[in-house]
């Protein structure tokens, strides 16, 4: 159940950090032309918006996205490796092979994560949480901010930590589902929506009809008919105007 | 001595098939942890610094923008739109296959999402027609990978933020020569067309073809937003990137009617965790091109090849060469982050123009989609048809010499990359 509640999460969360980024950045195209045109009362209005933060926001909202979708990607089975070597392999040496690269990917995001997270204590974490408990600082400082938020960095870079400590946890999810069921998750890189099943034949009736309205023509181009067989026809295979 | 430890880790690494990633990131953490005194904390930093550049930013847009558009819909119009352009010379529906490819991928930026909305529907219609099964897959494998080359293209952006080249006057240096390939691809098809007698169409009224082009002009019209935006100053790239992501939403949603708003959700989660992906081996690939750079590797591998006299002839030889061999096994993006900044700089030691560089990898990618084994494009073909890996490489051979002989012609005639940019005065 728990589980359920984090995938929905990281799935809501990328997909909106994705949609708030693009209106973000069209917002502040918009506003940047449209406050050079004169519209009475509009102008103004726009001229006193200052959007120049909406760079710095979309490279963090990306950033984010980034990160919680890295460990999506996990879970989908979109990180790809050269698995041509592995692909020769058989039975227990294959798995063994798979569960050695999971591994590493469990490794390499665990360590950032710890990396991460005590970057993000270091660097104004620890001030915070220490004067918000009312604990002495000690050598602990007031982290910087970003240039045009003026965020904290800390929060900001928090993106490291969380999103890569999620990233192990999937590796380890699916390090499991493996061992149990042999089973990776994989992408299907050539998946387009409105390709049907059906489609084989509907298009392979519109060639029908094209072959029969050659038929039809005699053998000619629909040019060529119309030349030897000027207006009635034409209308007719037409359907009119 | 420290290029080899370096390179011999990611390589064991990478054989592993763990993702190139984290192939990536373990390759800088162990070397930075066993031979330097580096502080390896601030590798976390460099996680999120790496792609904390606004220029990164565009190949999400980009990704979500060739979502929307990523349609079976939008496939059956660019297909109406070709055929009634094409289908009536030799090659017939092969003719379109290749138009329809081209202007598919252009906009949807993905060469195998092409292979499989343009096959599936083209590939059994030409089987239908006549044409054998090896021509026909052989045609749209080869043709789903021209969307790397004309712009909007993610491979180039890639490129470009690894370089620091100019992302605007690579997308105009890719303008004649994609629309070059096409030629040639299409070339290549007329030409075993007419070798094997295959059935054309009757050709289409100009009413219809200004029918099938109005329908088909909103989804093109994408291209002319990037291309018109960035050229003409209004936009900067990535803007460009954001207002035709805008652009295609409202496009596939209102004009096309091919999404509902209850879709919608499930494009942007699908782009994101495609661009995450991205995202992630770009971090990684700053890590380690920093690592590379704080060993001075690319530098002696300049100076070396520059020692060796190979001069620029001989040196683009060995990158085709390398490219080539590495686009056997992996994918452009990875290449591309791997190998570019420890090529970039002895090209530019040897005098080759940047973008000239650029589109030179670029078509090399190209390539790299239909070479087995790990042809992207030959594994989704032979999904369509239901062919093997064995007959798919096979299919593509007639297309593939020719895109080699044209690779030779765009690494030694530079002016058909950089004559369109600088004329334009973009670079």
């Amino acid at each position: 159940m728990l589980l359920k509640i984090i995938d929905r999460l990281e799935e809501v969360i990328i997909a909106s950090l994705m949609a708030v980024a693009t209106i973000v950045i069209f917002v502040a195209v918009i506003h940047r032309y449209g406050s050079g045109v004169a519209i009475p009362g509009v102008q103004d209005w726009l001229l006193a918006k200052d959007l120049s933060w909406a760079q710095e926001f979309c490279i963090i909202l990306f950033v984010w996205m980034a990160k919680f979708g890295a460990a999506y990607g996990v879970r989908t089975g979109i990180h790809v490796g050269v698995d041509l070597l592995i692909n020769h392999l058989k039975g227990k040496r294959r798995a063994f092979m798979v569960q050695l690269g999971l591994i590493c990917g469990v490794l390499f995001t665990g360590v950032i994560g710890i990396f991460g997270a005590s970057f993000v204590w270091e660097n104004g974490m620890a001030y915070e949480v220490l004067t918000a408990l009312g604990r002495d600082v000690g050598e602990h400082f007031e982290g910087p901010t970003t240039p045009d938020l003026e965020w904290p960095t800390w929060i900001v870079y928090s993106a490291v930590p969380i999103g890569s400590f999620l990233m192990c946890f999937r590796f380890l999810q699916v390090m499991v589902k493996f061992a149990r069921t042999g089973e990776l998750p994989s992408h299907d890189h050539g998946h387009v929506d409105g390709i049907e099943e059906g489609e084989v034949t509907e298009v392979g009736e519109a060639i029908e009809i094209a072959e029969q309205r050659e038929h039809a023509h005699a053998g000619m181009s629909d040019g060529e008919w119309r030349k030897t067989h000027p207006k009635p026809d034409d209308e007719k295979t037409r359907g009119g105007k | 001595m420290s290029a080899l430890i370096i390179f011999g880790l990611l390589l064991v690494l990478m054989a592993i098939g763990m993702p190139v990633g984290v192939a990536l990131g373990l390759t800088v953490l162990t070397f930075m942890f066993s031979f330097t005194d580096t502080p390896i904390a601030s590798v976390a930093l460099k996680m999120f610094s790496g792609i904390e550049k606004f220029e990164i930013m565009a190949i999400p847009f980009f990704i979500l923008a060739g979502n929307f558009l990523t349609h079976g819909g939008v496939a059956r119009r660019m297909i109406a739109f070709a055929t009634a352009m094409v289908g009536h010379l030799t090659g017939g529906l092969g003719m379109s296959a290749v138009l329809a490819c081209a202007l598919f991928a252009a906009v949807s930026g993905s060469s195998p999402a092409t292979v499989v909305a343009i096959g599936s529907i083209l590939i059994p219609a030409m089987i239908k027609q006549g044409f054998p099964l090896r021509f026909a897959a052989g045609t749209v494998a080869s043709a789903g990978g021209l969307g790397i080359l004309i712009p909007p293209s993610i491979v180039m952006v890639m490129y470009a933020v690894t370089t620091n080249s100019s992302v605007g006057a690579l997308f105009m240096a890719g303008v004649i020569p994609g629309i070059l390939l096409a030629l040639v691809l299409g070339a290549t098809t007329w030409w075993q067309a007419r070798k094997g007698n295959y059935p054309r169409l009757p050709a289409a009224s100009w009413r219809e073809r200004w029918q099938a082009f109005r329908k088909a002009v909103w989804g093109l019209m994408l291209i002319v937003v990037v291309m018109g935006g960035i050229y003409s100053g209004l936009f900067t790239p990535t803007e460009a990137a954001a207002m035709s992501a805008v652009y295609a939403f409202f496009i596939a949603v209102f004009v096309y009617r091919d999404l509902t708003f209850k879709q919608v959700p499930k494009v942007l989660l699908d782009s994101a965790n495609m661009a995450s992906m991205l995202l992630f081996i770009i971090a990684s690939a700053v890590l380690f091109s920093f690592i590379l750079t704080s060993e001075q590797i690319p530098q002696d591998i300049a100076a070396w090849i520059v020692d060796m006299g190979l001069g620029s002839v001989g040196f683009l030889i060995v990158v085709n060469v390398l490219l080539l061999l590495a686009g056997n096994i992996m994918e452009p993006s990875s290449i591309i982050l791997i190998l570019a900044p420890i090529l970039f700089p002895v090209a530019v030691a040897l005098g080759i123009d940047p973008v000239h560089f650029g589109i030179i990898i670029t078509v090399n990618m190209e390539i790299g989609m239909i070479t087995p084994p790990v042809g992207l494009n030959l594994f989704v073909a032979g999904g369509v048809t239901r062919a093997g890996l064995t007959e798919m490489s096979i299919a593509v051979l007639p297309w593939l010499y020719a895109m080699l002989g044209y690779l030779i012609f765009i690494t030694y005639v530079p002016e058909v990359s950089i004559w369109l940019p600088r004329t334009l005065g973009m670079m």
